[in-house]
């Protein structure tokens, strides 16, 4: 008796994609190619989930999205949705620099929305879509509503697309994403006479339905458009001890 | 043609928006300034009855009945609402315009049958005027000048077309639209009624009138042509149906549609067009009319796709539509067709296409157009003008992007960042003079110390397109790309140079500054 309930409680949770692991055969895994992380994501990043990446302050929002450019350049088709606040805060997508960092534009769709609920319904609407290999929708601040986040991985997981929250600052939201991450930047091997060095990036982990956290300093390799390991031209520091996003997990 | 009247159109609106309906009324006027007096312009029924008409001036109609309600006049509300009356007679035919300030033409040519006759027409529509508590007068005719004579002066009915000559003879000069000042000079010569003037002979009539009088009898007798100005474009394909019951439910609308689309897809398929601009008419039960427009990113057909369309159109308008007590008509009209090849099936490709336009449809109508586009290279060196957002539904093919590519392997352009600030913000920077990069400086009250520069990179103002070639925003920039302590890399431009400082040019006579363009990852 009980068990048969327990076998229907996996066939539904089987179909919502709830159940850690049991969506993972259905679901495309794109690796990193990096064996630390790889290892941390249980293969790769999946796809058909969303996954939100903050930056740990407004500056560094543009490291974070081109982290999250960088995750999406398997795409074919890729819809950018942002808030007409973050737009005129942050800047908005530039096609010279999309094309120098991999996404050449025409692949890209952009769609300013002015309210929330308007980002979230055109999300929705644009992972239900096919064509889309990957939307990424970016916000300011505010909480997010549990239930729309909800519907958004469902709705990535009946398309397969890679979904995408970016925000310039770290929430605290109960959240169903499959994986957390606060990206910001980090200082590249600068050669002074030279300039900047590639982009490097200090990823964070922070949630991860499949195992454990980590962080990991990435370089952006333009010539193989994907993600290294950096070499440590600094050391690492630890990851802070008080962090709220955990308590709600 | 049409004619129909609203002799009471500024009194009948007042007492609408009053709602009244008891018989013993007090005598309601409109009055206005005409020249400097406050002069009736308008009278109610019950005011008439007392002898009151408009002319008079306010303040001997006050002396003659204390008791009248007088009320000042408000044009744009009427015009506003014969505007509304207009949209609502829609229903009859795609013809309508408005005529002079107080009446509206129809042309009814091939529409009277579906409503049984040309009698038929005129007892629906005034049953329905006649609710909504208007007086009216119609009349129809072969031509807009008889129509327009016979509903303010004659017998209104239904005239034959042909003969004009019996319906005008009896009627005064006044029905024929004619400046004031030439009636009244025709009618001291003795000429008073139409039949006076239709046998004179013309070149005098002319010499001593004008030829305006001539040409107003012309086109009321169906001499010269006298064409329609319809007030809204016709629309090439038009589908339409009638309900018994009213319908109120937002399925309801969008089965209607669906439907409608279906007998419209057939139209098009025949003439090889698609739709590009779709128009929903809805037509409320007490005379309220909604339009809503939406656009399309390629001609379409597809029923089920202009279903999908206009449910994303009533969602983004969901407070404002409002069906009251239902719609009793819905009309679905092709604003904009454009030749459309016939739909192919198969390849993969052209069906994932095919869904990527189908959701930039969904989202332009529920978001606006304008919002949601694709980047576009545009061939300019200056980095806001070089590239755009353009509305995805209007896009070209080529983008433009290859090109840039092309120029920027030739000319090994430096790298461009991520994100442009819609605005560059001034920044307070440490450099070295004349053109170092930034040692360090101040970004939205944060200090960032450079650890690495690159540059500069210079740009200079478009001095050959510019009105003032010396404005503050057009003078050459130099591009740094820094990166500072914990790794964050912005572009950064000095703008104006200090050698035309040194040089002492009036024009640059400010000093350089300093702004943060855009941001890399």
């Amino acid at each position: 008796m009980i068990e048969d309930l327990r076998q229907r409680l996996r066939a539904l949770q089987k179909t919502t994609g709830l159940a850690p692991g049991a969506a993972e055969a259905q679901e495309a895994i794109v690796p990193f190619g990096i064996a630390a992380l790889d290892d941390a994501l249980g293969g790769g990043l999946a796809r058909g989930a969303l996954h939100e990446i903050s930056a740990p302050g407004e500056a560094h929002l543009a490291a974070a999205t081109g982290f999250a450019l960088g995750l999406a350049s398997g795409a074919r088709n890729l819809l950018w949705i942002a808030e007409d606040m973050a737009l005129n805060e942050s800047g908005t997508p530039y096609g010279p620099g999309l094309d120098l960092f991999t996404l050449a534009p025409e692949r890209l769709l952009t769609a300013a929305v002015g309210h929330r609920r308007d980002l979230l319904w055109a999300m929705e609407e644009a992972l239900r879509c096919r064509a889309l290999g990957a939307v990424i929708g970016e916000l300011r601040g505010g909480a997010l509503d549990a239930v729309a986040v909800r519907r958004l991985s469902l709705a990535a997981a009946t398309s397969g697309a890679l979904a995408l929250l970016l925000r310039a600052q770290p929430a605290d939201d109960a959240s169903t994403a499959a994986t957390r991450w606060i990206v910001g930047a980090a200082p590249s091997t600068a050669q002074t006479q030279f300039g900047p060095g590639a982009p490097r990036f200090a990823a964070n982990l922070i949630r991860n339905r499949r195992g454990p956290l980590g962080s990991w300093i990435l370089e952006w390799r333009d010539q193989d458009e994907r993600f290294i390991l950096a070499t440590h031209a600094q050391p690492v520091a630890a990851p802070p001890r008080h962090r709220p996003h955990q308590k709600v997990a | 043609m049409l004619s129909l009247w609203l002799p009471r159109l500024a009194t009948d609106r007042i007492r609408r928006l009053r709602e009244d309906t008891n018989e013993n009324l007090a005598p309601l006027v409109i009055y206005g300034k005409r020249g400097n007096a406050d002069v009736l312009t308008a009278v109610d029924e019950v005011a008439e009855r007392l002898g009151l008409h408009s002319g008079l001036a306010l303040a001997q109609a006050r002396a003659m009945h204390p008791a009248i309600d007088a009320i000042a006049e408000d044009a744009a509300a009427n015009a506003a609402l014969l505007e509304g009356i207009a949209d609502w007679c829609l229903r009859y035919t795609p013809l309508v315009a408005c005529d002079a300030a107080d009446g509206l033409l129809l042309d009814i040519g091939g529409c009277a049958h579906l409503y049984g006759g040309e009698q038929e027409l005129v007892a629906d529509l005034g049953r329905r005027i006649a609710r909504a508590g208007f007086a009216y007068r119609v009349a129809i005719a072969g031509t807009i000048g008889a129509a327009h004579a016979a509903a303010r002066f004659g017998e209104p009915a239904a005239y034959a077309s042909g003969n004009e000559r019996d319906i005008l003879n009896p009627l005064p000069l006044a029905a024929l639209r004619l400046e004031p000042a030439t009636v009244a000079s025709l009618a001291r010569v003795g000429l008073k009624r139409i039949g006076d003037i239709i046998d004179l002979p013309r070149s005098p009539l002319t010499a001593r009138f004008g030829v305006d009088l001539l040409r107003q009898l012309d086109r009321a007798r169906g001499q010269e042509h006298e064409p329609l100005n319809p007030r809204l474009p016709v629309a090439p394909y038009v589908a339409e149906q009638r309900f018994h019951e009213p319908i109120a439910r937002e399925e309801d609308v969008l089965g209607t549609v669906e439907k409608l689309a279906a007998r419209l897809g057939i139209a098009l398929e025949r003439r090889g067009d698609g739709a590009r601009r779709i128009e929903l008419t809805l037509f409320r039960t007490d005379g309220a009319v909604r339009r809503i427009a939406a656009g399309t990113s390629r001609p379409l057909r597809d029923a089920q796709d202009i279903r999908a369309l206009f449910t994303e159109r009533l969602a983004a308008l969901a407070d404002t539509i409002d069906p009251g007590f239902g719609f009793d008509m819905a009309r679905l009209s092709v604003v904009t067709a454009e030749a459309c090849p016939s739909e192919q099936i198969g390849i993969g490709g052209e069906e994932d296409a095919g869904e990527l336009v189908r959701l930039v449809d969904r989202l332009s109508a529920r978001l606006g157009a304008s919002r949601v586009g694709r980047p576009v290279s545009l061939d300019s060196h200056i980095p806001e003008r070089a590239a755009a957002t353009v509305p995805a539904q209007i896009v070209k093919a080529d983008q433009g992007w290859d090109a840039f590519r092309r120029h920027r392997a030739e000319t090994d352009l430096a790298p461009r960042p991520l994100r442009l600030l819609t605005r560059p913000e001034p920044i307070e920077a440490l450099a070295e003079v004349p053109d170092g990069p930034p040692l360090r400086f101040r970004w939205r009250r944060a200090l960032h110390d450079v650890i690495s520069a690159e540059g500069p990179e210079r740009i200079e103002g478009a001095w050959w397109s510019e009105p003032d070639a010396h404005a503050a925003d057009n003078r050459a920039r130099d591009y740094f790309r820094v990166e500072d302590k914990s790794g964050l890399r912005f572009w950064l431009y000095r703008s104006g140079l200090y050698r035309d400082l040194v040089r002492g040019d009036l024009a640059n006579a400010a000093p350089p500054s300093w702004f943060l363009h855009g941001t890399f990852a």
